[in-house]
């Protein structure tokens, strides 16, 4: 494990919203650290040694560092888009490497079987071929053209649909979902795994949504994110070995991996390497 | 994930993550994300001989010599995984397991017996077995008694460790 490459990106702290003068004590990569807002309403991150961290404030969260980003948080466009609603879903501890959680959120083969009735449902089982590339000027790792029949696709739908996917991961702990909007079938919905790595087996996982839905009640959009994250974090609790494998080993990939399989080698190419191990044991 | 968290159905044991389903020789049946795709034989999972005796499932380890013991006045009532080892256990137990595995205690309402069964990372899996079809009262009383069991084998287990 290495933390250097990992140490100068953007990670979520904490929701801007949530703040007060009082400060969250949280923790980053096993750095104990305190997020406040401060006299003027600015968001302040403190480092476990007094030291003012770097902070952004984007996308309804607090974003720090531990280390000097040599690039600006990734943009989401759709961030600014009028008419969109915006949920701050909050926050789920998971016992996992937040690598292992990006993951998860990447695979669509589960859903029949974790999520069942609502984002999957037997017979519906199968994975039709998608694209998936690293794109070379973003630096980010894509999946594009991913189809899967869903039960209840949003808490908006009323009845089955083959939803479409695209998937993006800007950041080692962080990945865009855009997904097939019910009700406004011109646009995408946004949600999005913002994942926050307290140590290598341990995070905050902070999901966020811009949605084009004018009629659920926000409580409603909130628990319906919820369901489903809950029903994540039992898997992810209970993989094995708890950090992910980067390297082939005892794993047996299909083609309804190949996203995951990119995003491993994303992350091995950068270095990013913490809450990882080199091969499966 | 462990296919111990999955599902039967049928003769076939399958994953609870990806629905990968497996027959009895380990061999794998089906991968529901490619349902027109026969899995190749190189996938499989290690299998062991199992038995069921005085309804108590045993698993073998390589090729054991001797059948599993019979339990045979004893009741199963329920499984509980210690964060302990199993000397942590005699020790707050007052007694050595017998050859078998077991240990007894007493609880209120009764002497119950634990069948003990190290796992991986020093944790113990503690089946608890009633002395006969003692009722709801001893059941219950039987199942507070390993639940003490456990927090005081833990904690011994923690003074160990520090």
């Amino acid at each position: 494990m290495t933390m250097q490459a990992m140490i100068d990106e953007w990670y979520p702290v904490g929701l801007f919203s949530q703040l007060d003068s009082a400060g969250r004590k949280t923790a980053l990569m096993g750095e104990p650290i305190e997020v406040a807002r401060d006299a003027d309403g600015n968001a302040r991150v403190t480092g476990g040694d007094g030291r003012a961290l770097p902070v952004r404030v984007r996308y309804g969260h607090v974003w720090s560092s531990l280390g000097e980003p040599k690039k600006e948080l990734f943009p989401i466009p759709e961030a600014d888009q009028p008419g969109r609603r915006f949920v701050d879903v909050g926050v789920v501890r998971v016992r996992c490497s937040p690598l292992r959680a990006v993951e998860n959120f990447l695979d669509i083969a589960h859903f029949p079987f974790v999520h069942t009735d609502i984002l999957g449902a037997e017979p519906h089982t199968e994975v039709q071929n998608y694209k998936v590339e690293i794109r070379e000027e973003e630096d980010e790792v894509w999946a594009t053209q991913v189809k899967f029949y869903q039960p209840q696709a949003a808490k908006s739908a009323s009845g089955g649909i083959t939803t479409e996917y695209m998937y993006r991961v800007p950041a080692p702990t962080c990945s865009v979902l855009y997904k097939t909007c019910p009700p406004r079938p011109s646009e995408w919905d946004v949600i999005t795994l913002f994942v926050q790595p307290l140590a290598e087996d341990l995070c905050d996982v902070w999901p966020w949504m811009a949605l084009f839905d004018d009629e659920t009640a926000m409580t409603d959009l909130i628990h319906f994110q919820q369901t489903i994250f809950l029903q994540d974090r039992s898997i992810l609790e209970n993989q094995i070995p708890r950090l992910l494998p980067l390297d082939p080993g005892m794993e047996i990939p299909t083609r309804a991996d190949l996203t995951s399989i990119a995003y491993r080698r994303w992350l091995k190419r950068h270095n990013y390497t913490y809450g990882a191990q080199l091969v499966a044991q | 994930m462990r296919l111990s968290h999955g599902f039967v159905r049928g003769e076939a044991l399958s994953c609870i993550y990806h629905g990968w389903s497996y027959g009895q020789a380990g061999n794998c049946l089906r991968i529901p994300a490619h349902p027109g795709l026969t899995p190749p034989e190189t996938i499989r999972v290690a299998t062991h001989d199992v038995e069921e005796v005085d309804s108590v499932i045993w698993v073998a380890v390589g090729t054991p010599a001797l059948k599993p013991p019979r339990l045979e006045s004893l009741i199963p009532l329920r499984s509980l995984t210690a964060f302990a080892g199993i000397a942590a256990i005699e020790a707050a137990a007052g007694g050595k397991a017998s050859p078998d595995g077991l240990v007894e205690i007493d609880a209120p309402t009764g002497a119950v017996c634990l069948l003990l069964s190290a796992q991986e990372d020093g944790q113990t899996l503690i089946h608890v077995l009633l002395k006969g079809d003692a009722g709801l009262a001893a059941g219950i009383g039987a199942s507070r008694a390993a639940e003490s069991l456990r927090r005081r084998a833990e904690g011994l287990q923690r003074e160990i460790a520090q």
